[in-house]
């Protein structure tokens, strides 16, 4: 790639939409990973804040960890969610933060879009929104986030670093980042690296 | 990458065994994937 990146942004970004928007549609089917109610008990979510979720807020969860396990959100606290997919970590923030917080959840997938923003409908949910966006150009106001959170979205970006000036542009000074994401102890070829379907297979 | 973006006071939680029994379980093995929590500051 002429931009030194390993592969073209534009083109994984299109692989990452159709691979989320069949868990969107189909959120039982066949992955490469775990999705829904089991996901989250393997990744340590407090059981009594899923098992009081509907399914459709919960079914689609397809992250890698849990970005509320070093820190929890606190009553009050404006937070960004990157890749927001159907919602769950964002619906998990709003029962943190309170009614006087805001989560705004960022999704370039209408189906996962609809999805979110139905389970929010049906919940009555009043400090959540969702905007369509990608997270290398968040429509979020500089300085206006306390927190923010994504979970299993920056490793399937191909310009990290860009994605991390962005999260920096919309913290407030000493806000905080907290996020999910998967990481290698063996070095991936850089054949591999090269090749885009193994970013989302 | 997250100090050379600017943030400060990075923690890392354990590793989780995220795709475990999943259908991506032999290539996180094989490359040793584990997901992991972060955290991290924006100065003040």
């Amino acid at each position: 790639m002429s931009d030194g990146l390993p592969v073209d942004p534009r083109a994984l970004r299109e692989e990452v939409k159709a691979k989320y928007r069949a868990v969107a549609v189909d959120p039982h089917g066949s992955y490469h990973f775990h999705t829904g109610r089991a996901l989250a008990r393997r990744l340590g979510y407090d059981e009594a804040v899923v098992a009081a979720l509907p399914d459709r807020a919960v079914e689609a969860f397809a992250g890698v960890g849990n970005p509320f396990s070093l820190e929890s959100l606190k009553p009050g606290e404006r937070v960004v969610d990157l890749g927001s997919g159907g919602g769950f970590d964002c619906f998990t923030a709003a029962g943190q933060i309170g009614p006087e917080g805001r989560v705004i959840g960022i999704d370039m997938t209408e189906e996962m879009l609809d999805r979110s923003r139905t389970a929010a409908a049906v919940m009555g949910l009043r400090n959540v929104e969702f905007r369509q966006g990608v997270i290398e150009e968040l429509p979020i106001d500089d300085g206006s986030a306390d927190v923010v959170i994504s979970n299993g979205v920056i490793n399937l970006c191909a310009d990290k670093r860009r994605v991390f000036a962005e999260i920096m542009r919309v913290l407030k000074p000493g806000g905080r980042l907290q996020f999910a994401d998967i990481a290698n102890g063996k070095e991936i070829p850089a054949g591999a690296l090269r090749n885009i379907d193994l970013w989302t297979d | 990458m997250l100090e050379q973006s600017g943030f400060v006071d990075v923690r890392i939680g354990p590793p989780a065994d995220t795709f475990g029994g999943a259908g991506g379980e032999s290539k996180a093995r094989l490359f040793e994937v584990f997901g992991y929590a972060f955290s991290a500051r924006k100065p003040k």
